[in-house]
């Protein structure tokens, strides 16, 4: 299980888990052996609204930082999710077809996007952010965003 | 079915909400326009203020609750008044079936949501149906 640096922002409650990297869209990634995990962040899902539908690019897509890997659509929003390095997907969730709502119940752990085969991790990690500079940026962002309700 | 036997209809009272709007819609489709004569719309707002007429209507007639999001307040109210859930319908789910309807809007939904509205409307009276028949066989 990780370990969280949580806030509150407004009646809203954010949780940013310690264990991956970030881009600063709200994207986590996190290394496992040759491969990583892609899914978004608490903040993001809870942005973002009920997904009703999670479309993860087809097993084999090659994609660099920026790229679409996936789409969600919610009753607010259609977005489309970048990839935050290079890599080849190679496994997705089967929860995205049958239950996207899992990014909304556990972001950080069943509610995984996709696993892409890391091919520059090296250089990809450093342009990723530790969690305690993503939990700044979230913070801020919900912040804003608070204002507006 | 006789007349205190009917089916409560029990929505989603979010406000400023699209999928709260769409179970309101549909709710009143059922309860004024497909299905007057079986069923009862039940407000959500009085169940939370605790309204014992309200209640106790609950503990005689089969419920169908409209729910808008995951907290899925209109069950949670009816069983939390003693009552029975015959069907609960989400209206994310009703929205992966037709996907096609994009619902938006709050005070008035768009043609799309008011389609929404329309299908899950249609499902609603179906199992109205179900229970009506099932009610009729048991009398």
């Amino acid at each position: 299980m990780p370990e969280y640096l949580e806030t509150q922002v407004d009646k809203f409650f954010f949780k940013v888990a310690t264990d991956r990297l970030y881009s600063r869209e709200g994207v986590w990634v996190k290394k496992e052996g040759a491969s990583v995990k892609v899914g978004l962040t608490d903040y993001l899902q809870q942005l973002s609204g009920d997904i009703a539908f999670a479309d993860v690019k087809p097993m084999g897509t090659e994609v660099t930082p920026g790229d679409e890997v996936a789409s969600i659509e919610t009753i607010k929003v259609d977005a489309v999710i970048h990839s935050p390095i290079h890599g080849k997907i190679n496994l997705i969730n089967p929860k995205m077809q049958s239950e996207p709502e899992a990014i909304n119940q556990d972001p950080y752990g069943e509610g995984w996007l996709c696993q892409l085969e890391v091919t520059d991790w090296e250089e990809d990690s450093v342009h990723l952010l530790a969690p305690d500079a993503y939990f700044v940026i979230m913070k801020a962002e919900a912040e804003e965003e608070a204002k507006k309700l | 079915m006789s007349a205190n036997k009917k089916v409560a209809i029990v929505p989603c009272s979010g406000i400023g909400k699209a999928f709260g709007t769409v179970s309101r819609v549909a709710a009143y489709q059922v309860v004024e326009d497909d299905r007057p004569e079986d069923t009862q719309l039940v407000p959500l707002a009085l169940l939370v203020m605790g309204d014992e007429e309200h209640q106790e209507m609950l503990k005689e007639m089969p419920a169908i609750t409209i729910d808008g999001c995951k907290l899925a307040c209109a069950t949670k109210m009816v069983q939390e008044a003693g009552g029975k859930v015959e069907k609960d319908f989400a209206v994310l789910e009703v929205f992966r079936r037709y996907r096609q309807f994009k619902p938006q809007g709050i005070a008035a939904l768009n043609e799309d949501g008011e389609k929404l509205a329309d299908a899950l409307a249609k499902e609603i009276d179906e199992v109205v149906d179900e229970i009506v028949q099932k009610g009729a066989q048991d009398a």
